[in-house]
Parts: structure tokens; sequence; C-alpha cells
């Protein structure tokens, strides 16, 4: 079968049950199967022991670009190439990587994409909530076996953490900083020693060659457990902006509103472009403390005011302008969605808010409904 | 032929060392270098051992020393080996470029427009011809000639010349050949350039000319060393005819040069240098610790971050290169260059936060070097420039202490008072401004007591880093500690100096620090205590002519400011706190009483009713609100009364009462003398009071009193006493004056003022 031609229906792992037609979401390696396998044909640089593709492939595979056959790699990530160089060559140098960044700036989907094509395999996943023990993150015991053969191998449940270490691949901790500090920790014997204990057995499972783990984190949540500087100095950090242009995001926002609303069946028309423009402005100068112009300085609010938010406050604008308004979005609908966003502290917040209002909504040209809609919920 | 050329880049530390090798090995007899013949005469003190790199050689006009050209010297610059090697090997060394005495003066000639701002001073379009950065003159796409390592960079897949540079040739460990191949590369570029522009020409043919005129001394072994740009049309001398025809008839004009100690941020981009390098720091390190530079780099940012009491360990530090190489490799490079160092730094020591990042570009990769020279190097313009200003006002510098009275109302006495005021801005504080008493000084007036020190002509060459004029130098001084002050007040302080000294640029500079800057204060008390300077110009103006409109902008955003985060900065502050907040209020009070804009008061009142409701509020500031509204007739007597009742009544803390009421008497009691409802209001509260909460509010009382002097109490006490018999009886206080008491003794004092005031001839 020429891989060339596989339409992506028929890619190698498919679920055993039937075609996939039915799975909402398939893993990146199932995906974009054939982008791995066309890489791995043309990949005839050195690659680190267990490692599906070599550093230079892996990048290509998530920055895009045309393979000598001519076959053309889409772009995974779009942004700063250097921080996917500095990610894949912290994984090359076997230290852990820890990605970090606002809500929403692709984490997530960094990570799962730099396993699938390092490893082959981004299933090997421990979501961090603060109900996370160490069983997820070293094993746990079958109890029915445990009862009735007594302590062994067999008895012993691994975690996805374990059968990285014993397949050499690499293990992904999503939200590390919701995880309890003390159940963090077990990470560090894995992260230094690439061993993990079984004192029950009296036994060790040591890593092999090519395992690592990709941890990803917020930094703009409260209440979270910072890491331990032990475990901190463990990973090599980076952090992973939110979107460099005003346009770009506009046409994050854009998009993403528009396939929500159709979901929803929402009854408003297809907002305009220039009222998203102003939530996306009003998010990213508040967010970045300056106005586009660069001219004035801002406070920041203690809110995230990320692209998510600012696909929320449109989509949420829509709704009553459908249902209570002409169904046309104009700034009246926006102000309420807008001000709940940005103010979450009720003091501090607010403060900026208005400052921001009077330092800048005031006297922009053609954002006098906007002023007057906020000052009303304010 | 003996005539050997070396294509370098200025500031180019592979350069210097293959340069270094090259001459070693060449051992000329003869070194040509690409840069001032002016300043031929200043050459001897290179072998001075106090003259430390970095620094410039600068060459200007005596009677117009603003129009000063630099050209600096790092120790990894190319030129400053090769002038080096000519002090240790005792042969000639010769600066070849086109003579500043031409160049100036064909500038003169074009009737060039100095440079407006002084800021820009340090970088003048002629400062070290250097092809790679040269800042293009015209407007438009950068063209080859501006840019032409650009272009190979961009031919060979670089986003910028310097990394390809830093690439290809700086980082490479063996030089051999080097040379030729900048030749070559060279020649190639300028094969396909557009013609040169007429003093590019008048330059080459000058180097040219200086190369003739060594080969016909008989120098054997000629090394020229000068910018990879120039390197090919160097070699062919067989245009004498022309080149001679060219430099015909250039006009000239008087040149003087000196060394003055440079420093690295100046050397790089961010303060406008053009012929600068983005990294001194770097090039430096590269320089003194060619063997692993990596290493080395990464422990010494290590060791910045621990003395900024950040962690970072020896562990780190193997990472952070680790990590530096790997990137190198993926990115197929020999060596981790800067880039791939900064980046590593801030994924493993930093953990990805960019903030300490700032600290190492501004140390380690640019660098606080400073660079020093001999005390017998020529004075500096600066020092000129002060010499010809102290002859023209009359001004003579002495030892001894003198008092000064100006009259700013005078051109003459006001060009004083402006040197007096910039030469305080340079740190070189020979005049003490001392505070004008007694009424008749208005702003016209300024009293100084003037005393020079010796030290003085050290601060000066300090001093000379910042421009050659006082004026220049002053400004710029200004515009420097703006960009590094992050506090409110020391930019109001500035401003305030800035002002004085009547520096216009500096003056905008600063607004636009104080604006951005107000925007991030968080706290509002320096917020209110920048408003009053600013208040004063606006409404005034100034003796000097500050322009106003350039200062209401930005008292605008400080009063909205203060407006949107004044109640929150009010709620729980101890008595301290409370007394600061209360004179910050007054502050904001005394700017609008100058500027008298009805839109902004009724604002501001809004402000002082919430203060005065609110709860958890200091008493001071509500009773100092009440003071301010009831001064301003937004609340009249029966208002102050049903407040002074709430505030003080038994519910309320003794202490939260008293200073309610210490609020509401504050400042001068002569004020307080004539607010006649204030008085009635107390008198009626006092009234109401029972006996026992009577003799419970006392003491506060007699502490809200104690602050005044004891003839304001003596005052105070006869107001309330004829208040109480209008009050009482209704009548006019008729009583008033025969109670007054007198005292004679001072009493007899005045009045032969009074009799002579009057009429001399009476007596009494």
């Amino acid at each position: 079968v020429s891989k060339g031609k596989t339409p992506r229906t028929a890619p190698a792992a498919v679920p055993a049950d039937g075609n996939g037609d039915g799975i909402l979401r398939r893993h990146a390696e199932q995906e974009f199967a054939e982008e791995l396998a066309e890489l791995a044909k043309v990949d005839d640089k050195p690659k680190p022991p267990n490692w599906k593709l070599s550093p230079w492939a892996a990048r290509t595979y998530l920055l895009g670009g045309k393979l000598d056959n001519g076959f053309e790699v889409t772009p995974k990530y779009v942004g700063n190439a250097r921080l996917i160089e500095i990610a894949v060559a912290t994984l090359a140098t076997d230290r852990a990587l820890l990605l970090y960044g606002l809500p929403g700036t692709a984490k997530s989907w960094v990570s799962e994409h730099l396993a699938a094509a390092i490893a082959g395999d981004s299933a090997l996943l421990i979501q961090g909530t603060a109900g996370t023990d160490e069983t997820a993150l070293r094993y746990g015991w079958n109890y029915a076996r445990l009862l009735a053969e007594g302590p062994s191998l067999n008895a012993l449940v691994p975690s996805p953490m374990m059968r990285a270490m014993r397949t050499g691949k690499l293990a992904r901790v999503e939200e590390l900083t919701r995880i309890g500090s003390d159940v963090q920790d077990t990470l560090i014997t894995i992260l230094s020693e690439k061993t993990l204990p079984i004192p029950e057995l009296d036994t060790e499972v040591q890593a092999q060659r090519g395992f690592n783990v990709i941890a990803t984190a917020n930094n703009r949540d409260k209440g979270v457990n910072e890491l331990s500087s032990a475990l901190l100095r463990r990973f090599n950090t980076v952090v992973l902006p939110v979107p460099e242009t005003l346009d770009d995001e506009v046409q994050i926002v854009d998009r993403r509103v528009n396939q929500l609303g159709r979901a929803l069946q929402l009854p408003a028309e297809k907002p305009a472009l220039e009222e998203i423009r102003r939530v996306v402005t009003v998010f990213r100068e508040l967010r970045d403390g300056v106005t586009v112009d660069g001219k004035t300085k801002l406070k920041s609010p203690s809110g995230t005011l990320s692209t998510a938010e600012a696909i929320s406050v449109v989509n949420n604008g829509m709704a009553v302008a459908g249902y209570y308004g002409d169904g046309v979005l104009r700034a009246a609908d926006l102000a309420a969605g807008i001000t709940g966003t940005i103010v979450k502290d009720p003091v501090q917040d607010r403060v900026v808010w208005l400052e921001y209002l009077q330092t800048v909504v005031k006297d922009r040209d053609g954002w006098k409904d906007l002023y007057r809609a906020c000052r009303e919920v304010v | 032929m003996g005539v050997h050329i070396f294509g370098i880049r200025h500031h180019g530390p592979g350069c210097a060392r293959s340069l270094q090798a090259a001459l070693a090995a060449l051992r000329p007899d003869v070194l040509l270098i690409e840069g001032p013949p002016d300043a031929q005469e200043v050459l001897p003190l290179l072998r001075h051992e106090t003259l430390k790199p970095p620094v410039a050689l600068l060459v200007y006009p005596p009677e117009a020393p603003h129009r000063a050209a630099f050209y600096p010297f790092a120790v990894f610059s190319p030129e400053w080996q090769a002038l080096r090697f000519a002090g240790e090997h005792d042969i000639p060394a010769r600066f070849m470029d086109l003579p500043q005495w031409h160049r100036l003066a064909m500038k003169e000639d074009d009737g060039e427009k100095e440079p407006s701002s002084p800021v820009d001073q340090s970088a003048p379009p002629t400062a070290n011809g250097v092809p790679v950065a040269e800042p293009s003159e015209e407007a438009g796409e950068p063209a080859l000639q501006d840019d032409p390592l650009g272009m190979l960079a961009v031919a060979a897949g670089y986003r910028d010349h310097e990394l390809w540079w830093e690439h290809q040739i700086e980082q490479r460990q063996d030089p051999t050949g080097l040379f030729q191949g900048i030749m070559e590369a060279m020649t190639e570029l300028r094969a396909r350039a557009r013609p040169l522009r007429e003093d590019e020409a008048l330059r080459e043919a000058y180097m040219r000319q200086t190369i003739r005129a060594a080969e016909q001394e008989g120098f054997e072994r000629i090394a020229v060393v000068c910018g990879a740009w120039h390197a090919p049309v160097l070699a062919d001398l067989s245009t004498a005819g022309e080149d001679a025809a060219l430099l015909k008839g250039l006009p000239k004009t008087k040149v003087a040069a000196t060394w003055v100690p440079w420093t690295y941020s100046r050397l790089s981009y961010r303060s406008g240098y053009g012929a600068g390098v983005t990294s001194p720091g770097w090039y430096d390190h590269l320089w003194t610790s060619p063997d692993r530079a990596a290493v080395r780099w990464a422990t010494h940012a290590a060791r910045l971050l621990r003395a900024e009491d950040l962690d970072a360990s020896a562990a780190s530090v193997i990472e952070t290169v680790r990590l530096a190489e790997a990137l190198a490799a993926l990115r197929e490079l020999p060596m981790p260059g800067l880039a791939e160092l900064h980046e590593a730094v801030r994924t493993v020591l930093c953990g990805g936060d960019a903030t300490p990042m700032r600290l190492i570009r501004d140390r380690l990769e640019i660098g606080d070097r400073l660079g020093e020279v001999p005390a017998e190097t020529p004075a500096v313009p600066l020092q000129k420039d002060l010499e010809a200003q102290q002859k023209r006002l009359r001004l003579k510098p002495t030892t001894e202490i003198q008092n000064l009275d100006l009259d700013l109302r005078k051109e003459n006495e006001r060009a004083r008072s402006r040197l007096l005021y910039r030469l305080r801005l340079l740190n070189i504080p020979w005049g003490e401004p001392q505070r004008v008493s007694g009424k008749a000084a208005g702003t016209f007036h300024e009293l100084w007591r003037l005393q020079w020190q010796v030290e003085f002509a050290v601060s000066i060459i300090e001093a000379a880093v910042w421009g050659n004029t006082v004026e220049s130098a002053a400004a710029a001084a200004v515009c420097g500690q703006a960009d590094t002050a992050n506090e409110l007040p020391a930019l109001t302080e500035l401003l305030d100096g800035a002002i004085l000294a009547d520096l216009p640029p500096a003056v905008g500079h600063v607004l636009d620090r104080l604006q951005t800057q107000a925007a991030v204060a968080a706290d509002v008390r320096h917020l209110m205590e920048a408003l009053p300077p600013l208040a004063r110009v606006a409404r005034y103006g100034d003796v000097r002519g500050t322009r106003t409109d350039q200062v209401l902008p930005v008292l605008n955003g400080l009063f909205e400011r203060i407006i949107v985060g004044l109640p929150g900065a009010c709620g729980s502050l101890d008595d301290e706190a409370a007394a600061r907040m209360v004179a910050g209020i007054g502050h904001v009070q005394e700017s609008l009483n100058l500027l008298d804009d009805a839109g902004r008061r009724g604002e501001w009142q809004q402000v002082l009713g919430q203060l005065l409701d609110g709860d958890g509020i200091h008493g001071l500031v509500r009773g100092w609100s009440c003071r301010l509204l009831l001064e301003q007739r937004v609340i009249d007597g029966d208002e102050l009364h049903r407040r002074a009742r709430l505030s003080l009544s038994p519910a309320v803390p003794a202490l939260q009462a008293g200073a309610w009421i210490e609020g509401l008497l504050r400042g001068s009691g002569l004020v307080l003398l004539h607010e006649d409802a204030l008085w009635a209001a107390l008198d009626r509260w006092l009234a109401d009071l029972s006996a026992e909460t009577f003799v419970e509010l006392v003491p506060l009382l007699r502490r809200a009193f104690a602050g005044f002097q004891a003839p304001e109490r003596r005052a105070m006490a006869e107001k309330v006493k004829t208040l109480g018999d209008g009050l009482r009886t209704r009548k006019p206080a008729a009583g008033g004056e025969s109670t007054v008491i007198i005292n004679r003794e001072r009493a007899d004092l005045v009045l032969p003022v009074l009799a002579h005031v009057l009429d001399a001839g009476r007596g009494i």
C-alpha cells in the first residue's frame, strides 16, 4: 500500500472495534499518522535512543514544512519556532520539560504532539487534579489478585509513568501544579534517579533510554500547589506566550466563535469582525498592560483574559443579542460580559477597569458606545 | 607588493583575534588604520597605562563642540588591537580615514542641520564608518550598500547579519584565509553595489592616498586595517590621479581631538549609536575567555543571579550548558552562540521567567564596564563649553564662597541660573540654591551660594560621557536618569530639575516617563505628591516659559488615577499612613485651587464626599475631607453639625473621634479662624453634649488643639468667645475689641514703625 495516497481514515493505529469513525477525538499519532510516517521515511539524521524521529524531524513535525520528497507537513504550533526548538532540545538532553503558560496557550497540544512525534505514543497521560494520588504516578494494586496470590508483579497495576519507564517512552503530566505537593515530590526520584522502586516486592523499575516527562502547568491560577524548587530544578521551563499579534488573536476568536455559534444554534447573526476586534483589543491591552499603540501604560487585572475568555465573551454577547436584542451584536450586549470577565476581584480589578475606561476607552474614536455601556454596568 | 589589507568588522572579537595572529605573522613596518588622522597627536596616550578601554576618540571643532564625532574602541575592537600591536612593536600607526577637519567643514558648507535633540549626540552619522550597520540616510528599503552583510546573511538563510557574522567569522577558530575570504565576498558585493555616495568616495580616495604616501616613504610591509566594505577598493592603487583630483580643494576647519571614557551600554544599539554591537558584554567575554566560552558565560549568569538572591545552582549551570549545546546541535551550529545561551539561561536558570533575563541582558550581555583616560588627556569639549559660558556670564569659579542674588526677569541672570541648575543635574554642585525668605521674593527671585571645588574637574570628565555642551549633557543625563527611575517622586524631582534648568527636550522625555510610571504606580500617595509641581507649571507657565500644553495631559492622567484610586487607598490606614494620606489630599486640593477647573473640582468633591462616608476610613482623613468640603461650601453648617455629632458620638472609639476632630481642625489656625460655619457647628455640637460626655471628650479636644501655636490658640479662644456672644444674644459682637489683651511691651516696639509709615512728623 502506498502510504502517500492512503486516505486519512485508514491509518495504522485504528481501534480494534472498527474504522474509528465514531471516535470523537483521535490521538495525535493516529490523526497525523501519515505525516509521521512520511517524516520517518526521509529522516536520516541521528536519533537519540528509542526516539521514533530525530530532533530535526520532530521540529519539522511541529512547525510544519515541506519535505525533500515534496510532502507537505502541516504546522501544529503557530508561533515562535525557537520555543519548539528549545523544547525538543530539552528532551534530547534527557531533561524533563515543563510547559508553562496561561490557559489556552496550546500547552497540552504541544505536549501531545511532542509525545506523538518522539515516542509515537501520546496516550501515557496522567491528568493532574487535587485528587491525584501517588498510585497515579507510581503503581497501584489489583486487590483481588493481591489477596488471592499474594504480592507479585502480576498483582501490580502500573501507572502510565511506570509503563513509559519500561518502554522508554514519554509520559505526560497535565496540570502539574494541581497535584498536591507531597504527590508532586514523587517525581523527584523518577526524574533524577530514573528509577521507580517497588519496596513491597523488593525490586524496582529502571527507566529505559528514551524515557522522559513532559509536564504542563498553568502560571495564572491561584491556590495551586507551587512546585518545590527541588522539583522545579529538574525541569527545563518553556513559557508559551499568548498569540503574538492582534490580528492572529482576532482570527482565532473569529473562527472559534463561528464554530461554537453554529454548534449552539445561536439566533444572532455572525458578529462583525469589528466588534470582535474591540473585545480582543480590550483583553490584549489589559493583559499586556499597555495600549496597542504602545503609548499608554495600563494596570493589569488579576484575571487571565485569555483568548478563550474573549471567545466566551463574544459568544455570550451573541446569545444576549439573539434572545433579548435585535440579533445584531452591539456594545451593550458585550458590556456585562466584558466587565464580568475583567472584574474578578471586586476592589482591585474594579479600579483597573475604571481606570482603563477613563483613560483609554473614553477618548478612543468610535468607542463611545462601549464606554457608555460599560460605565452603566460598573 | 608590500600592502596587506585586512578587512574587518568594527568591534568584532573574532576579527580582532584573527588580526592579531595575522599581524604577528606579517610583522609589518607600518600600520594604517581606518580612523581620523585628526587624532594623530593624542595617539601616544595609548601607551599610557591608565588608558583603559572602552574609550572613544573624540574629534570636534573647538568653537562648536556639539558637532563632535566619536570613534569608540573596546578591548575587542580590531582597531584597538592593531593600535596596541603597533605600540608593543614600536612601529608607526597612522589613521587614514578622511579627516574630520574636512568632513566637519563639508557639513558646515552643506548647512547640515545640527542634531536637534541633545540625546542623539552620541549618534553622529559620521561615527566610525561601519558598512554593516551604518544608518541608512535615505528613507526606504535598506539597500545593498547600507547593509551588505545583511544581504549575504539573508542569502545564507540567516535572519540578521549579526548572527551570520558571528557564526561565520567571530566564532571561527581557525583564522587562516579569513581575510582572503572577506576580501572575496566584499569584492563580489562591491561589484554589484550601487554607486558610492560622494562622501564615501572621498573617504576611500583619502585612504588610498594615505597608503600611497606610506609606500613612497619606503615602508615595505604596510598593514591596512579597514572596514570590510572598503577592503576591495583599497587594493587597487592605480587611480592616483583621480583620487588627487577628487580630494582637491576640500574645505577645512579647525578641529581638536581627545580621548573620553566610554561605556559598553553606549556601544550597544540601545543607546542609538549607529556602529554599535548589540551585546558588547558577550563580545568582551568571547575576547577575554575564548575557550569554554559557554561554560564561563553560564557560570557568570548564575553568579549574577545568586548575587540578586535568585536560586542558581551549579547543577543548573551544567544543564544550561547542555541545553545550549543541544540547541546549537539542533540548529546545526559549531558551538552555542549568544542566542542559544540566552535561551538556555532563561529556560533552565530562570525557570522560563523573562524578568531575571533583563538583569542578564543589562549586566552581562551589555555589561557595565566604564573606560578610563589618563589625567594628561586634553580637556574635553564639555570643559571648554563650560569655560566659555563662565566667561560669557561673568561667573568666575573660585573656591571661596560667594552669594549670588539672581533676578530671573533679566536675560543674563536667567542664563546664570540655568547654567547652575544644569551643572547640578550633571552632578557638579557648584551652586547651592538657597531658600528665598521674605514675602518680597516672588518666583523671579533666586539666591545662590557658589563654591567651586577642585574635584569638579573630575566630575566634568565623567559628565562628558553625556554630551559635549553643558546643555546637551544635562539633557542627556536627565533622560538617562529618567529611564532608570521607577518611582514617581524621583521623576517629579527630575522634572523639577529639568524645568529649572530649561531643558525642553528633557522635560518632554521626563513627562513621558512620568505618564508611563503613573499608570503602573500602585501608590496613590505618590501620584498625589506628583501633582502640585505639575499644577504650578500648568497654571503659571513658568518664568522660564515652559510650555504648559505638554504638562496638561500628564496632569489629567494623574488626576484621573487619583480619583479612581483614592477611595480604595484610604481604607485601613494606621495613624502615620493617615497623616501622610491627608498631606497628599492637601496636595491635590492645592493643585485644584491653582487650576480652577470646575469639572475637575466637581469630580474631586465627589471623591471627598465618598471619603466622608466611608466605613473603615481613618478619622483624620474623614475630618480633613469634611473640612475641605466645608471650605468649598459643598456642605453647610447644619450638615457639619450633623457630621460632628455622628463622628464624635459616644459609640465612636475615642481615638477615631479625636482623629476626626484633628483632621477637621488641621492646617493653619489663621485660616481656620475665618471659617465661621465651622465654629458655629462645633459650638452647637458642644452645647448639645451632656455633662458626662463632655467630660469624656475634653481630652480629645485638648489634643486636637494642641498642635496650634499659643497665639493661634488665643485668637481662637477669642473667636469662640465672641461667637458665643453672637449666638446667644443674636447681637453683633460689640465687646470683642475691648477684650483684646495687649502686650504693651511688644506693642511699643511696633509703634515707631507705624508712626514712620503713617506720618513721620507726628511723633508718639
